[in-house]
């Protein structure tokens, strides 16, 4: 190749790149950089001049003993999150086993996956009426067994867990996808072979199953702890009414680390503190995807 | 571990499946039901008769055809913008030598390392403060900003990682040797990528078009913040949302329903037809570490 042409390419792959550098200069590093600034300050949002530097005081407010966002904010972040990767996964472990046995496997794994492309606002709308202590159908097959109507949302003791039911019900689709993916990737002839040599089902799935479906089983954790720690959109539906609402209640017992970030900011008007919470929970998952690099190094890229 | 025909498996799944769907079936129905049924205390799942002004009234209260135009104008804009700035920085990542390729394509990575909920602040500021728009001085201050139109909507969506990040693996298996040869016959560079690169893509374009117009379609957060700022550009989901505070209590369940129904069966419609892209897309979402 020429110099010319040499220097074309050069010149051309800038041009095809100048777009995308643009946008990560403007959405992503300026506001990373403006938001970290943020995180030290007194800020309300509106007026630049009207900014005092604090230090790290947002910071030590926070995590200070007896803030709430370390109890019961945090604890309930990471009760939903763990909450909703361990049923989630159970349910999707059982289902993705028996899904791949079944005609017409492909036909149930779409029924499954729907919730997974529906935006999270009718996800939660749907729940609350089916959880509504009046009208709800839930309440309503209750009522006919002679059960007492419960309140799914309103009960501060149950309420956490009510959406977390919602929220790993949403994400038994992908995880069925992954794992029925995994286990049909384990060839049968190991099976056969065990089953030549006398091993029963249950050795079948301790010695063979488990150890080659360990990559699609702490995947699917990983990156479902990953979503369930930051996520607050759905605790949030279900738990105001309208636009103009809070939510995370009754008693906070909802309240999650983003839902609170999210009100100290545009709710309450501090975005030092707002963007100071940002970054402890951006640590904190940060930390398990370093944890899910280390694990996956030689998988993931390579592979697809 | 294949066994006979497999019934309680076929058992299993099957329940599993109705507590899928029944949720989605009560909205549909609660969408079409009368006063009687909304307040009865007796839950019942179907409607006596299909009550279609539920709808009627869910268009005339939210100004539904607002709320659906520019749902439809920026999920199409972001879409076509995604791709189109994907492809590009694909296409240079894969197959150009430049310096600093290798750090660029880093840096993408690590971008995505990032969640979401980080760039919510600060990006509101700026997008509300941008410079020289929307009655804004060279400061950013006096107007709204990009909020004055859908812009603020798709502009922080208009560029994705994961959409260079599979443009760039799948342009990797184009054969170098089909570009050297278009370009001793004298293609441009230009040419090479647009008449050669790009048809060959197809696949990788249809995952990343339809991963990336149902994300944006079921986007909430963001919308409703710039909703805050400037009500004329409510999307779909936050229209369900508005809905619920602005009605008589007993018949919301059944407008608010209608408004899901209309937003939820379009999305339903595309991911059954186009799955087999979607579920690429979301399985590359997950493992583009």
């Amino acid at each position: 190749m020429s110099l010319t042409n040499r220097k074309n390419e050069i010149l051309m792959a800038y041009l095809f790149l100048f777009p995308t550098i643009l946008f990560y200069l403007i959405f992503w590093l300026i506001p990373i950089m403006f938001s970290f600034i943020l995180s030290f300050t007194e800020w309300s949002g509106f007026d630049l001049s009207l900014i005092k530097w604090v230090g790290i005081e947002n910071y030590k407010a926070i995590l200070s003993r007896g803030s709430t966002f370390v109890n019961p904010v945090l604890i309930n972040t990471l009760y939903f999150a763990f909450g909703t990767v361990i049923l989630s996964f159970i349910a999707s472990l059982i289902i993705a086993f028996m899904i791949t046995r079944l005609p017409f496997e492909g036909f149930w794994r779409t029924l499954y996956f729907l919730p997974m492309v529906t935006t999270v606002v009718a996800i939660g709308n749907i729940w609350k009426f089916l959880y509504d202590p009046n009208y709800g159908l839930i309440n309503g097959l209750l009522n006919k067994i002679g059960i007492q109507p419960i309140n799914f949302l309103n009960d501060p003791k149950i309420a956490l867990t009510s959406i977390v039911v919602v929220s790993a019900w949403a994400s038994i689709g992908g995880a069925v996808l992954i794992l029925s993916a995994g286990l049909k990737a384990i060839p049968e002839i190991y099976y056969e072979a065990a089953t030549i040599d006398g091993a029963n089902i249950f050795q079948n799935f301790w010695y063979i199953t488990l150890p080659l479906l360990r990559p699609s089983m702490l995947f699917v954790l990983i990156t479902g702890l990953i979503t369930g720690l930051q996520s607050f959109t759905l605790i949030m539906v279900m738990t105001t009414s309208g636009l103009g609402g809070v939510g995370g209640g009754p008693a906070n017992s909802t309240n999650v680390a983003a839902l609170e970030m999210y009100n100290q900011a545009f709710v309450f008007g501090s975005w030092g503190k707002a963007t100071a919470m940002s970054f402890i929970l951006f640590v904190i998952v940060f930390l398990i995807t370093l944890i899910q690099l280390y694990i996956f190094r030689k998988g993931g890229v390579e592979e697809y | 571990m294949k066994n006979k025909f497999p019934w309680i498996s076929m058992l299993v799944v099957v329940l599993g499946a109705i507590t899928m769907i029944v949720p989605f079936l009560d909205m549909v129905f609660t969408s079409f039901k009368g006063p009687s049924e909304l307040k009865s205390v007796y839950y019942v799942l179907l409607p006596k008769t299909f009550h279609f002004d539920n709808y009627k009234e869910a268009f005339r209260n939210m100004n539904m055809g607002r709320l659906f135009f520019n749902s439809i104008v920026v999920s199409l804009s972001v879409t076509i913008s995604v791709l189109f700035t994907s492809t590009l920085a694909g296409y240079a990542l894969a197959k150009l030598n430049f310096p600093g390729k290798n750090t660029i394509f880093k840096i993408i990575l690590i971008t995505m390392m990032f969640p979401a909920f980080l760039f919510l602040i600060p990006n509101f500021y700026i997008v509300t403060h941008f410079p020289l728009v929307g009655g804004n001085n060279l400061f950013g201050e006096g107007g709204s900003g990009l909020a004055t139109s859908q812009l603020a909507l798709i502009l922080p969506f208009a560029v994705s990682g994961f959409g260079i990040f599979l443009m760039r693996q799948f342009i990797l298996k184009i054969p170098n040797e089909l570009i050297e040869a278009a370009r001793i016959d004298g293609a441009s560079e230009f040419r090479i990528f647009w008449q050669i690169v790009t048809p060959l893509t197809f696949p990788a374009l249809a995952t990343v078009a339809i991963f990336t117009f149902i994300g944006q379609w079921n986007e909430f957060i963001w919308s409703l913040l710039i909703y805050t700022v400037n009500s004329d550009l409510a999307t779909l989901p936050v229209g369900i949302q508005m809905l619920q505070s602005s009605l008589d209590p007993t018949r919301t369940r059944a407008l608010v329903s209608a408004a899901m129904t209309i937003s939820v069966i379009p999305v339903f419609l595309l991911f059954v037809f186009l799955q087999k892209y979607y579920i690429q897309g979301f399985l590359i979402s997950g493992l583009k570490e």
